[in-house]
């Protein structure tokens, strides 16, 4: 499985208590280096080092034809003042998933509303670390036994990044998680 | 496909708006007023900016921080991000 990583992610996830699952769950990762240049921090910049030394997380070669297609979207999400704003590292990161068929790991909301409309990029799967440490149980990386467990191992990751997951997300992923553990 | 066929639906815009007061009704309740009332002008300015915004990369320009910078003050102001 391949990802590709956006600075608020990392910065947020270096940060968890059990960061190095990350590794385990996607076999490579994904960074654009304007975005690996936005962090500063000795926490984060340990994290990305480790996952580059061990080779998971690759900078991604970007080209002529990513740049076209930055000023198309660019051009589509701020062509009216309803779509949330996203500045370039975002789309960088987005285009850099469509075009790999890769997961997004991303929690700007401007990213996640642009996979909500347009056509182009309705099929990019755009996770939150929410929908990471989901698929971390489905993958045998977190065990978790009851509903109750999977909200403890929720509560520990918003405690480390000072996070606070909606509602109506937390629903939706207990949702799947109990199909999965009916199973 | 034109520009004007990839505007969100309606239905969507609502959706977003009510997303967007619930995040900003959590950051400011779960904010610690006293601590960004005690900084500098330019960073309480990018805190306010950020409980009512959500979005760290302009609330870290508006701070002069790079965004993990930002993100530490963030933390220790109590704003979450809300997802």
């Amino acid at each position: 499985m391949l990802g590709v990583l956006d600075a608020c992610f990392i910065i947020d996830w270096s940060r968890y208590r059990r960061r190095e699952l990350l590794s385990k769950l996607f076999d490579i990762m994904y960074i654009h280096d304007e975005v690996l240049a936005q962090i500063r921090s000795t926490m984060a910049i340990e994290y990305v080092t480790e996952l580059m030394t061990k080779g998971i997380l690759r900078l991604y070669a970007w080209s002529d034809t990513d740049e076209v297609e930055f000023i198309r979207l660019r051009e589509e999400v701020s062509s009216d003042p309803r779509i949330p704003a996203v500045e370039r590292p975002d789309i960088l990161c987005l285009i850099i998933a469509k075009s790999l068929s890769a997961i997004l790991l991303s929690e700007n909301v401007g990213i996640h509303r642009i996979v909500q409309y347009n056509p182009r990029y309705k099929d990019v799967n755009v996770w939150t670390a929410l929908e990471v440490l989901e698929n971390m149980v489905y993958k045998g990386l977190i065990t978790v036994r009851s509903e109750g467990e999977f909200l403890n191992c929720i509560r520990e990751y918003e405690e480390d990044t000072a996070h606070k997951f909606r509602r109506k997300r937390i629903g939706e992923c207990i949702e799947r998680l109990r199909e999965w553990l009916r199973r | 496909m034109s520009k004007r066929g990839n505007i969100p639906p309606k239905e969507l815009l609502e959706e977003w708006k009510k997303e967007d007061e619930e995040a900003r009704r959590i950051r400011r309740e779960s904010a610690d007023w006293n601590f960004i009332n005690k900084q500098a002008p330019h960073i309480k300015a990018a805190l306010i900016y950020f409980i009512e915004q959500g979005d760290r990369y302009v609330a870290a320009r508006i701070a002069g921080l790079t965004i993990d910078e930002f993100d530490e003050i963030r933390r220790k102001a109590k704003i979450p991000v809300v997802i």
